[in-house]
Order: structure tokens, then sequence, then C-alpha cells
């Protein structure tokens, strides 16, 4: 073909796809139009938009005139062509619909499916024969594809990879899954593009190198951000709303209010269990309500949710209380209204949310917070200004996880077997394992083949074997079998599922909160009341229950730390109310001290707190100390997000002790800490500028060291282990419904862990249990940056008579660390007499 | 180490902190659910278990032995996890078993037993159905069993939840009530089940070297 034919053959192609939009009564967007230049030239890439922007068509069609651009094939099946992964099951269904449209008028011969853990067998074999020009997947199935034998054939067409909410994966193990399928599928085609949808990110070069795996790729900006209002639900009368709580429900009347107003409302809450709370209350006070409102959350059965979804898109419901299940996914073009209870963590995180409503065109995209305790209202003031300068959170990539990597291995030896040397440069074209050392890359090998230590094989292991060229393959069927089942990183608390004696489904529930269930005990979920009657098979049988009392199952996962760009824009309100108060008092301003209406709400505990003690800035360190009946209290507010205040607290309470054994309780939020101890302790004279012994409290040297003393660093690596233990293939889990099989196979994670530690303890999946409670729940980095500053910040220490705003909601905080240099029997021997002096009272 | 002395039955007995107990008037060790083989069955099956296990376990008992003089170890049932334990495996049981060839050994057949089949009779262990009476005592393997003697059994794998307001202990714990005991768990790769005692059951943790009462 001569370059004339050819060019009017694309302009001709250029014309069909205006004409398609145009019939829709659409234009084509600039970013549109640079993504098909830009796949058409080659080149992979990320588009960056928000949500319901064209984002889909703008790949999608980068897609479609690739094909239509290469001469039509004579054989109908043109083979796998085109692999558009998604981070959620829910979604695949819509983005299926999405894409079916375009291709019915344009490239009909195109067939399209869905694969993902949903699809059902019938769909599964027809796959098997002939998979459809394009497929829509999960990480988890993909991985599950690169299983098979056949794995390289399958994908031999494969023109182009899709990967959407790349932002949702790319922070997650399963992203580094999404890593490795797409390294193996590029050596495989050296020409396949590999396209990525993202939301807007503080890192998106590197959202972008870790999808491409470092290899050149654009960024596409997409249509600019729609206009975000965030405001707030005052509360009435700011000087009687509580310091402490999570639920607020005070502000009940005012959200009522709220969703009477408008057509239809999304109330977004922090936990499941605080949606079904929320859910609860809102019937009560409105009975007239059933039915116009509904719950949504990941543990309700997937027909409820559909069914609460089809309700939103027809514009049928008035409310739908829900957690972050309703985060992503399709726009609900009737929702006009977006309420957030408490915090919502995080600036993206926020932005997301806000998304949801406004879609029809001219709307603003808005969400109105709705704090549960006073201080909230600062926050709330800090995210305003934080969504209005656009201080987006990075997201942080896994840096070489040995868990996935380990699965990964096993994956490719069942999927046609490979050579070491290979494998391991086509592991290290994975972003995440730039880095991989050799020795480490060695240790991943033997784990698999011989069970990990280096010196000596077992004899009766065989997971993984080499032949005589040099083929890792996997020889044992069942073993084989049992690695697909186990095929997946997202991993939750053992769950069972919920069902009606009549046989009905209702959800799942986390089989922690169910075993502490006795028979007849009522528990409130999926908006019912219900009576527990017994666990069978992996399955939980209940009835309707009489009465409305009952407990509301806790979920994992609900504490979330404030991200530091929310806590430090948190911080800055306070500085500005700060430096108000000092200009007003000097006379140089002489009203708008409070700017706005959140911190004129915010006043009244303000002033407490600055008559009772300080306002903490950012150039001083407030601390409070206080003695009460239980002991001896230290409160300290530097603004960093709970994560880093339980590793300062812990870490200060170790280093305090390190000359005198003492006894801490420690509690922390996301605005500060507490320490708590019996004995008597002289804080002025530890923190008193310019005696200079809090240089030592404060000193990053020997930082890591002193983390791992200070915090029960075992007991946090015991518990991350549990997922690592999942994805490395060491716990075999089955699926819920399924009745327990292989019972000569079960053991706990826990019981790996002491196993490890105990005959093979330079398993590098107990080091990489470490270095993800340092990285990832210590926050290390963050923690070293904090010392860091404080060290430079100015001490205000305030000994106080009675707690104040800051102070109240560390007291009344339950949940509690204890860091102790007793010995075990001793604790326990303590922990007794509690409870013995506890029975008497 | 310090054991805990506790009366049933008229008898006294030791709750030993290796998860065991003496009897000492009969000069008696009684261990439950070794699960010998265990972590060679994760092994065969594709689950990388290091190698160690089965020396640990064989070394408390050593240890046990030589602290508390015995005439007798009784096992309370699952002495080998599974069928086809490694040869390996066999040889240190044997290997061990002549090193105390004058101690006489008696397993009670436990579930596990059932399907791994009795440990073949070079190892020299009576091999017998559950009840094994010793009066006062009727040892068993699952502490259901009716019987009118005080039952001493296993199979459970008991840990209980200590917890006060600010913190939270999980441990391995023997459960004595009025008419029965159940032992934890003593192989070195056994998981356990967490128990709520009855009315007039008593909880004894232990706590790496010593056995404390639980007030429940």
């Amino acid at each position: 073909m001569n370059s004339v034919t050819k060019s009017t053959k694309s302009a001709k192609i250029t014309k069909l796809i205006k004409d398609w939009f145009a019939a829709k009564g659409w234009k084509t967007f600039p970013f549109q139009r640079e993504v098909w230049e830009a796949a058409q030239a080659g080149k992979s890439g990320i588009l960056h938009a928000s949500t319901g922007s064209g984002k889909t068509y703008a790949v999608w069609f980068a897609a479609l005139l690739r094909a239509m651009d290469k001469k039509p094939a004579k054989k109908t099946t043109t083979g796998l062509r085109v692999l558009w992964i998604t981070p959620m099951r829910a979604l695949a269904a819509d983005t299926l619909r999405a894409l079916q449209e375009p291709l019915n008028d344009l490239l009909p011969h195109w067939s399209i499916g869905v694969r993902t853990g949903d699809t059902g067998s019938a769909e599964r074999a027809r796959q098997v024969k002939a998979l459809p020009a394009t497929l829509i997947t999960t990480p988890e199935s993909l991985s599950l594809m690169l299983s098979k034998s056949d794995a390289q054939a399958q994908f031999a067409n494969l023109d182009m990879i899709i990967v959407d909410e790349w932002h949702e994966l790319m922070g997650s193990k399963r992203g580094v899954q999404t890593q490795l399928a797409i390294a193996r599928l590029k050596l495989w085609n050296p020409q396949l593009l590999v396209w990525g949808l993202s939301a807007t990110l503080g890192n998106l070069e590197q959202a972008r190198d870790a999808l491409l795996g470092g290899d050149n790729g654009v960024l596409v900006q997409g249509q600019t951000q729609k206009k975000i209002k965030v405001d707030t639900l005052i509360p009435e009368n700011p000087s009687r709303f509580p310091w402490a709580g999570h639920l607020g429900l005070q502000m009940l009347p005012a959200v009522v209010a709220e969703i009477e107003q408008h057509q239809s409302t999304l109330v977004f809450t922090n936990t499941r269990s605080q949606a079904e709370i929320w859910y609860q209350n809102l019937l009560e006070a409105r009975p007239d309500w059933a039915g116009l409102i509904a719950l949504h959350h990941g543990s309700l059965d997937k027909e409820v949710r559909d069914w609460v979804e089809q309700g939103l898109k027809a514009g049928q419901l008035k409310a739908v209380v829900c957690t972050s299940s309703l985060d992503l996914g399709v726009d609900f073009l009737p929702v006009e209204r977006v309420l957030q209870i408490g915090s919502a963590r995080g600036v993206a995180r926020l932005m997301q949310r806000a998304g949801r409503s406004g879609h029809a065109p001219g709307r603003v995209s808005r969400v109105t917070l709705v704090p549960t305790h006073t201080l909230e209202l600062l926050e709330a003031a800090g995210a305003k200004q934080a969504v209005a300068l656009r201080q987006i959170e990075a997201r942080q990539v896994p840096d070489k996880p040995l868990d996935v990597l380990v699965q990964h291995v096993v994956t490719v030896a069942l999927g046609g077997g490979f050579r070491s040397e290979d494998l391991y440069q086509e592991v290290k074209s994975a972003y995440s394992y730039h880095n991989l050392q050799p020795d480490e890359w060695n240790w991943v090998l033997n784990f698999v083949t011989r069970g990990g230590q280096s010196l000596t094989a077992y004899p009766e292991y065989h997971k993984v074997v080499a032949d005589e060229n040099g083929i890792y393959r996997v020889p044992d069927l069942t073993i084989g079998r049992r690695h697909r089942m186990g095929i997946g990183t997202i991993v939750s608390d053992a769950s069972i599922s919920v069902k009606f004696i009549s046989g009905t489904r209702i959800g799942t529930i986390e089989e922690s909160f169910i075993s502490r269930l006795k028979k007849g005990d009522h528990f409130l979920f999926g908006g019912r009341m219900l009576e527990f009657i017994r666990v069978y098979e992996m399955t939980a049988y209940v009835k309707r229950a009489m009465g409305n009392k009952g407990t509301i199952p806790r979920w994992q996962g609900g504490k979330m730390p404030l991200s530091s760009e929310l806590a430090h824009a948190a911080l800055e309100q306070l500085e500005i109310a700060s430096r108000l108060e000092s200009k007003l008092e000097s006379g140089l301003v002489s009203d708008q001290k409070f700017n706005s209406p959140e911190m004129a709400a915010l006043k009244p505990l303000l002033d407490i707190q600055q008559r009772w003690s300080a306002l903490p800035t950012p150039e001083t360190l407030l601390i409070e100390t206080m003695q009460s009946r239980e002991g001896f209290h230290l409160f300290m507010y530097p603004f960093e997000g709970r994560a880093v205040h339980a590793g300062l607290a812990a870490l200060l309470a170790y280093r305090m002790t390190k000359h005198q054994a003492n006894t801490f309780s420690i509690a922390f939020n996301d605005y500060g800490f507490e320490l708590l101890t019996p004995q008597s302790m002289d804080w002025r004279q530890l923190f008193n500028a310019g005696m200079g012994s809090e240089i030592t409290l404060f000193s990053t040297d020997s930082l890591l060291e002193d983390v791992l003393l200070s915090m029960n660093a075992t007991e946090l690596s015991q518990r991350r282990f549990r997922e690592i233990a999942r994805i490395a293939g060491l716990v075999f889990q089955g699926y819920p419904g399924q009745p327990k099989s292989n019972r000569q196979l079960q053991a706990s994670s826990s019981l790996f862990f002491e196993v490890f530690r105990k005959h093979d303890a330079d398993n590098l999946l107990l080091t990489q249990a470490q270095r993800e409670v340092l990285e990832q729940e210590l926050e290390l980095t963050r923690l070293s940056e904090t010392l860091q500053q404080l060290q430079k910040k100015q001490i205000d220490l305030h000994e106080i008579a009675r707690p104040t705003p800051f102070a109240f909601p560390l007291m009344v905080e339950l949940i509690r660390e204890k860091l102790s240099t007793e010995k075990l029997a001793d604790r326990i021997a303590r922990m007794v007499r509690e409870l013995e002096k506890a029975a008497q009272v | 180490m310090s054991a805990l002395e506790w009366q049933v039955a008229g008898e006294v007995v030791m709750l030993l902190p290796q998860k065991a107990i003496y009897w000492p008037r009969t000069s008696t060790l009684i261990i439950a659910d070794v699960h010998f083989g265990k972590a060679g069955t994760f092994r065969r099956l594709g689950v990388p278990v290091p190698h160690g296990t089965t020396t640990q376990n064989l070394q408390l008992i050593d240890e046990l032995i030589a602290i508390y003089p015995s005439k007798h170890l009784i096992f309370l049932g699952d002495f080998l996890h599974a069928a086809g334990t490694s040869t390996s495996t066999l040889q240190s049981l044997l290997k061990w078993r002549q090193s105390h060839h004058q101690i006489a050994m008696t397993l009670v057949r436990g579930n596990h037993d059932l399907r791994a089949g009795d440990p073949p009779e070079m190892l020299n262990i009576q091999v017998v159905d559950e009840p094994y009476l010793v009066k006062p005592f009727a040892f068993c393997h699952y502490p259901d069993i009716n019987s009118d003697s005080y039952v001493i059994a296993g199979h459970v794998h008991p840990a209980f939840r200590l917890s006060t307001r600010y913190e939270k202990l999980r441990l391995p714990c023997f459960l004595l009530g009025a008419s029965r005991a159940i032992l934890p768990s003593f192989g070195a790769f056994t998981g356990s089940y967490t128990i709520t005692p009855a009315t007039g059951e008593h909880v004894f943790v232990v706590a790496n070297d010593s056995v404390i009462k639980i007030p429940v």
C-alpha cells in the first residue's frame, strides 16, 4: 500500500469516528485525539483526568483505530487483541456495556467478553476454545490465565493492554501483580502498547513508570478538573458540640434536612459499621423514607449492591448510605449531593467523592463535610484549602514484595515453565523489582524449588522442579490446582457468608465477628436486625430479629491514617487562627478573626484551648502534662497522622524507659498522642528547652533499632505476615461458602511465623513483614522527617489542671498500645490483678 | 521453668510450662497432640515448612524426662499427623525411643492416628483405644467421652484470650474442670483454638516459663 492510499484510509477512519461521535451528539476532545495519535504512533502512556470525562473512549478508540488501520483479518476470529484490566469485578459489567456500543457500528466482527471471579463456567469454557477480541478482566484473573500451559499462544495477537483506575491499583500488591503480568506479556509481544487511566495524583510520573516498567511513554492530561466545592455542615451550637466521638449522630437532623432538599444524595461514611448505624438512624428519623433510602457496602451481597446501583442510576433513590464501595465506578447522573460523615482522611479521596455529584453539564461537584466532633471542623477547614490548592497525595508503589514474586514464579512455572536467568531479567523489567538483587532472586527460586534454606534441600518437597534442560515447571497436578485456587493478592480476614435459613444470601461478614456471637444474639447487618442461629460449613445462618437491640459488626480497616497533606493543612489553619489572634490583640485587625465558617464555629473551642493551654502551630510544639488518678499524662500534638504518632509515641516511651524501667499506656489520633504512666515523671525536666534532653529523645540516631525495640515490632510483623503467608501460598484458605478441604494442610499464618522464626530465621518473607511494618504502618521515613522537624520547633510546655479540648479525645481513646519492659509472666500477673480489681468494683 | 501443682480426683498433678502434665505418684508424664511429621506432610504437599520441628519436640520431651523421673509416658492421641511419615522422621523417632528404652510408652489413639495408622512396632509404643484407664484417671484423646473416672484428654489444642481494658494476649492453656482436664497441644508445629471455660472450669495459661491460673 503506498502512502497516498494509506493516508486516504486513515482520513476515512477519522471521519468514521467523527461521524460516530456526531451521531451521539458528542464532540471529540483534544485530549482524546492526543491519545489516539500517540497510540497510532505506537506509544504507550497514561491518561489522567477526573471521572466521567470521556476517558474510557479516549483509550478505547485508540485501540479500535489501531485495529481498523490494519487489514481486516480473513478469519472471523482475530484472537485476543485488547485486554482491559479493571480493579473491581463490579465495574466489569458497566465497562462491557460502554465498550460494546461503538463496536457494533465500527468493528462488528469484534467479539468482547468478561472474565472475572464471577464469570460462569459456560462462558469460561467458551473462552477456553477461543478468547474474544477484547477481554475485560481483573489482575487476579489475568494471573490465572498466565498459569495455563498454553498462555503464550493465547496472548499471541495481543496489541494493547488498558489498565483502568490505575491509581487504585498502583499502591497495592495487586498493582505489583499487574506489573509482573505486563512484563510477561511485553516479552511475548514486544510491540505491545500499555495504557493506563488514572485520577490525578501527586506522583503521576511514578504512576507512569510503574505501569510502563520505565519504558518511554506519554502523560496525557484529560479534561481539566471540574470545579469542586467543599463546604461543611456547621453544628447549630458549636460550643455544645462534643469534643470527641466518631459517629456524628448529633448531626442527624441537619443531614436529614439536606437529604430532604435534594433529589438524590450519597452519604459517605468511613466504615461499614458506621454506615449501618447511620442508615438505621435515618430510617428511625424518617420512617416514610423506607424504600427510598438504601445501604451500600462491600460486605453486602452483589445482588443487593446491584439493586442499589440500578436504583441510583434510575433516580429512584433519595439517598444511599455508603462506604468506599461507591468511590469508584460508573457515574450516577442523578446524584446531586454528596455528604461525607467524619474525616475523608485524604485530599484525593475527598475529591474523588466530590466527583460523584454534579455530573450533569455545567454543574459543580460539591462535597459537604459532616463533622463528628469539634476538632473535625479544623480538618474541614484544612481540607477545603488543600482541595483548592490541589495538594493531592502521592501513592507509594510497593518495593519488591517477595510474596507476590513467589506467587508469580509458581504461576509462570505452571504457565509453560521458565529458565532462571530469563525470568530474572523479565521480573527486573517490572518497576517494583528493578532493584531485585541476584541473591534475592536466588532465594525466591530456592524457596519454590527447595523450600527456602539454601544449604539443605527438603527431600519430600517438589513444588517447582527443573528438568534436564533447566526449565522450571510444576510437575504435581494437585499442587498446581491448589496454586491456581490461591492466586490473588486481595486479602482480607477470612469471611463467611450470611444467609437466612430459607437460603437467601445477605452478604459476607468477617469470621472473627461471627465467632464471638452466641445463638440468639442480635446484630445489625445489611440494614436489618438479625438473630444469629448457627454456623455451618462457612455460612452463618440467621433470621429476622424481634426488637431492635443488638451489636454492630466491627470491620477491620476502619482506621486509615490522615494523609500528611491533610494533617498539615489543618495545622496551617491553626497557625492562621493564632496569627489573627495576636494581630487582633495588637489591634492590627479589628474583626474577621476567623476567615471561614468552620474556623468561626471552632472558635469557642480554640478559645478554651488557648485559655487552658495554648494552640499548636507549625513553629511550636505544644506539650501538655497533667496528673490524674490514673497517673502521669503527657500530651503532644505534632499533627502528622496516626501512623506517625503511634511510632513516635512508642519511640519516646522506649527512650524514656531506657534508663528506668517503666510501663506506658499509649493513645494516639491524627493530631497527637498521649503517654500515660503510673510512675511519677518530671516531664518539664525532660522537655525543658535549653537543657538539651529533648534532643536525645527526638534524635534520628539509631532510629531503626529503637523503633524495632520500642514497638512491639514482632507482634506487628506477625499481623503483617498473615497477608504475606496467604500470597506466598503458605496458607491455603479456600473460598467462602466452600466446605473446608484438605484438613491436613491447616495451619495458621502465626504458626508459620513462629516456625520460620525459630528454624529459618533468615527467611526473606519474615524480613519483608518487618519492612512492611516499618514502611507502611509506622511510616519510618515520615517518622524520621517528623523527628527532624520537631528538633527545630520551639517547645511550648503547659501543665494543665484538666484535659484541654485537644487532650480530651486522646484521654477517652479506648484502643491503646502498651509499651512495657515487663516479663510476660509479670505482665500476665498484673493483668490478672487488674481483672480481679475490676471484678470487685 | 516452674510447674504448678493442682489436685484432681484426689491426686496431685503438676501442670508444666512445657505443655505437659506430670503425675508424681506414678511417675507418669502425659503429653497430648504432638503431630509428628506434620511439617513433612506440608512439604510433601508443596508448602515449605522448615526442618527442625521434630527435633525440637523430641528435645523437649528429653528435657522433661530429665527433670521429672518418668516410668511411663502417655501420649493422648495424634502422635503422627498423617499417613506417609518420612523415613527421616521415623528414624529420629526410633533413635529417640532407643535412648529411653526403660520407659513404658502408651498411645491413646486419636483422630489423626486413625488415618495415619499406628506408629511402627519397632517404636515399642503400646497403642490403645480410649478410654485408657489408670485409676483414678481415664486417659483419652477426645475430652467429651463419658466415663466414671476423671478424664484427661487432648484434641482441642486450647488457648485462652486474656484481655483487660488496654491489653490483649492469647496464650495456650490447660483447662481443668470437675470431671475432666484438657491439655494444650505439645507439638512445635501445631495451632490452637480459643476456648471459653464453662462454669466450674479453671484456666491455666502457659506463659513461657511458668503456668499461671486465671480467675474466670
